[in-house]
């Protein structure tokens, strides 16, 4: 025990109580609110309105580019992002808020002492650096175990005004969460998906099920009723004849490979793959696994 | 009754000049061979004994002493068997020693005099001429081979016999002449790129790593086409020139795997060891250290499908020779060079599944299984490889059908067949030869820093766009150098001398690895 209080006091681990006035006032309307808080940054974040978003760990492009997106829209508009700092989804979700000077809170599912997954040391890092939040309702040097995470997602839901699933599979733990925000009389947000993507079948029938589907980035900002601000005056990006061209074509698909644009488009795949290039640098397209996206 | 007979012995794949001494004196018969032998060169006396006999001639009952010197070097092989049997027939004066002095002699013996293929006979012919020899008496089987070299004469024996009949004068063995002076390449016409639908992208790709030799991985999940293409590779290379044909051949000569249909290697080998392989079969190595996959495939195509399931240790050997070009093995018996250019040509899924990010299939890995999947080869070796190509599988349906509703893209995208692509190959291998015929390199991808420098000068424009490519696409330092030799490679392709904006833009797709592991 007294390595544990030396370990608490030497990462700035604190711990408020369901009965402190720091305790985030969303957690006590559930049913089973944790008791204790273990966390690091800024509590009065929890306090603040709050959308969590969540999904498969093993996420497509789409799917992380969405979740990016989500994240950077509600930052813009002050709105905290909730999420469990999980691979995929999650890990995205955070590094949108991150890196649009958002705050966002992460829920972890083990002792907060212990940065898991360990590949995200550095995201963690800088969600505490840039003013965000790192809880769990677990003591310092709980191990992450499978059954605590299914737990965590109560808190994350619990904290919420409502939760975004970017992507789950039909087997998803992000069901769970969803699950636990309905129980909790949250709202739920689910993110369609093409139909034979096995990605998006969860997320599909949660929309068939009732949630609100959200088909563009200011959904959500409509959804919570908040008054849209004039879209910040966009950098206005200079494209070429071809570039366009074949830009409209990546629009027009949503998701491509270099093949369908050559054909479409009657160019060569050297002139192609130039052009892709040079629109990914301009930030309009964005490439994975041989497939060419659009950016946003 | 002492004779000398002049033979060559094998070091890795140069040879040196061997004189077989042979001493006669009265004594108990005894039959020694001194000079470091090997095993092989010991048993040879058996050999040589009933050779002779059975060819009706007297094994004489002496006391016989042959010396192989230089006697401070190791010998081996059974190419000596045939200068110890004329060295021993020339002492009790079967065969006139003044005769003998301007031809070397290799060959191995059967039991019935009969003269039979060695190994290695070209590097062991070519090593002689260097030490002035221009008569060779060598194996029949082996005539073929070392006719490669022009300016020798090879005289093709097949049996003990007639070599003593062509000293005596009774019969006479004649100089051996080239079957066919230009031999017909033989291209594989079942392996053409036509074969394969779509993916003008990755068949775009393999045509630069071809015409300067880039080191390339293809990356794609099962059923995308990577080993189809991949085998369609050699179809694409360049032709090589005679001193690469020659180079080439001493390798596969030293290997044995060179046979009388096959004495010449004329196109670039295209070697592809399963996953299996051990070190030192990829490597080189023995007891007297032998070529190496690397070696095998030099001037050529290493090609190892299934990257991640090569034993890791294994893989990592590759570092040295994609490095230096050549490897040195030492082994007890001696220290051994191969030379090793070759292009390194791999394949590999992207998870252990193989299916992350397909359209179609589910991919059932976890996230630390993907990552120790791609983990499985090291940054080191990531480091050297220049061209990342991801194959994605092709919905040939969908892309036939835009193909019907299209006339103008028809001409544009006729279906690229292998001789086409060779063609633009062998004109962009052209312009590299003809820049860098004052260096020492000969192809994009053996530019060293301080070359780049002096041969892929940027102008302002392509400047701009790697320092945007860097901030932009976080690329990483190491991607620099690669990135501007694949756009000098691309731009040679064009027969254009500055490498352009367009040409680096290109190049930047060809290395999309670094992102998917940031992507995860």
């Amino acid at each position: 025990m007294g390595l544990q209080y030396e370990q608490i006091k030497l990462k700035q681990i604190k711990k408020v109580h369901i009965y402190d006035n720091d305790y985030p006032e969303m957690l006590t309307y559930i049913s089973n609110p944790p008791k204790v808080l273990y966390y690091t940054g800024d509590i009065t974040l929890s306090s603040m309105p709050c959308i969590a978003i969540v999904g498969a760990r093993k996420a497509t492009s789409y799917g992380k580019w969405a979740a990016y997106g989500f994240a950077k829209k509600l930052s813009e508009y002050g709105i905290i992002v909730v999420s469990g700092m999980a691979y995929g989804i999650d890990t995205h979700a955070h590094k949108g808020s991150v890196e649009s000077t958002g705050k966002t809170i992460a829920v972890l599912g083990c002792g907060i002492d212990i940065c898991y997954p360990a590949s995200n040391k550095d995201l963690r890092e800088k969600i505490i650096k840039d003013g965000g939040l790192v809880l769990s309702e677990y003591e310092p040097g709980e191990p992450p175990l499978p059954f605590r995470f299914p737990m965590r997602n109560r808190i994350i839901s619990g904290l919420s005004l409502g939760t975004i699933i970017v992507e789950a599979g039909i087997n998803s733990g992000s069901l769970i969460t969803a699950e636990c925000a309905a129980e909790q009389g949250r709202n739920i947000y689910a993110l369609p998906g093409n139909i034979n993507s096995m990605y998006s079948l969860g997320t599909n029938k949660l929309i068939k099920d009732g949630a609100t589907p959200l088909i563009t980035f200011d959904d959500i900002i409509d959804e919570l009723g908040i008054r849209r601000q004039p879209a910040l005056s966009r950098q206005e990006i200079e494209i070429g004849k071809d570039e366009k061209s074949i830009y409209e074509y990546i629009l027009r698909s949503g998701e491509t490979t270099t093949d369908f644009i050559c054909r479409s488009t009657c160019k060569l795949p050297s002139e192609v793959n130039a052009i892709v290039t040079i629109l990914e640098m301009k930030g309009l397209v964005h490439t994975s696994m041989g497939k060419i996206f659009v950016a946003n | 009754m002492y004779s000398q007979i002049r033979s060559g012995a094998l070091y890795g794949i140069n040879s040196e000049q061997v004189i077989v001494e042979t001493d006669l004196s009265p004594g108990l018969p005894a039959f020694n061979v001194v000079g470091l032998p090997d095993t092989t060169v010991k048993e040879s006396k058996e050999r040589i004994r009933a050779a002779i006999i059975n060819s009706g001639y007297k094994f004489p009952a002496k006391r016989i002493t042959i010396n192989l010197a230089p006697a401070g070097t190791k010998k081996e092989g059974t190419h000596f068997d045939l200068p110890i049997a004329i060295g021993i027939m020339s002492s009790i004066g079967l065969i006139k020693e003044e005769l003998t002095k301007k031809f070397a002699f290799l060959g191995e013996l059967s039991l019935d005099g009969s003269v039979n293929r060695i190994n290695g006979v070209l590097p062991l012919v070519i090593g002689l001429r260097n030490q002035g020899i221009v008569k060779i008496i060598l194996p029949q089987a082996n005539a073929e081979e070392a006719s490669a070299i022009d300016d020798i004469l090879i005289y093709p024996a097949s049996h003990l016999g007639d070599i003593v009949a062509h000293f005596d004068g009774d019969f006479a063995i004649l100089a051996y002449k080239k079957k066919n002076k230009g031999q017909i390449v033989k291209i594989r016409d079942d392996m053409d790129f036509s074969d394969v639908a779509g993916q003008e992208c990755v068949k775009r790709a393999l045509q630069i790593a071809a015409a300067a030799s880039h080191n390339v991985l293809l990356i794609g999940p099962p059923g995308a086409g990577k080993t189809m293409m991949a085998k369609r590779m050699p179809g694409i290379l360049p032709a090589m020139t005679y001193e690469e044909k020659l180079e080439v051949t001493k390798i596969y000569s030293i290997a044995g795997e060179l046979s009388d249909n096959h004495p010449m290697i004329m196109t670039r080998p295209f070697r592809s060891p399963h996953h299996t392989i051990t070190g030192s079969a990829l490597i080189g190595g023995g007891r007297s250290p032998k070529p190496g996959e690397v070696s095998l495939a030099h001037f050529g195509v290493l090609f190892l499908d299934e990257l991640p399931e090569f034993n890791r240790y294994v893989l990592e050997m590759l570092r040295q020779p994609l490095e230096d070009e050549r490897v040195t093995i030492s082994r007890s018996l001696g220290t051994a060079a191969f030379p090793a250019k070759f292009m390194l040509l791999a394949s590999m899924n992207p998870c252990p599944c193989g299916y992350y990010g397909d359209p179609t299939h589910e991919c059932t890995c976890t996230h630390v299984q993907i990552r120790n999947y791609l983990s499985k080869i090291s940054g080191p070796l990531m480091d050297r490889i220049d061209m990342h190509i991801e194959i994605m599988p092709v919905q040939y349906k969908e892309l036939a059908d835009m193909e019907g509703l299209n006339e103008e893209l028809q001409k544009l995208l006729p279906v690229r067949n292998s001789k086409i692509m060779r063609q633009e190959v062998e004109a962009a291998r052209q312009v590299q030869i003809e820049r860098y015929k004052d260096e020492e390199i000969s192809y994009n991808s053996q530019l060293t820093p301080g070359l780049i420098k002096k041969y892929c000068a940027l102008n302002t424009e392509a400047k701009k766009l790697m320092e945007a490519a860097f901030n932009r696409l976080s690329l990483s330092a190491r991607a620099h150098h690669k990135i501007i030799k694949m756009g000098r490679t691309i731009a040679d392709m064009e027969g254009m001398e500055q490498i352009g904006a367009k040409h680096l833009a290109e190049a930047i797709r060809y290395r999309s690895l670094d992102k998917i592991y940031r992507g995860l």
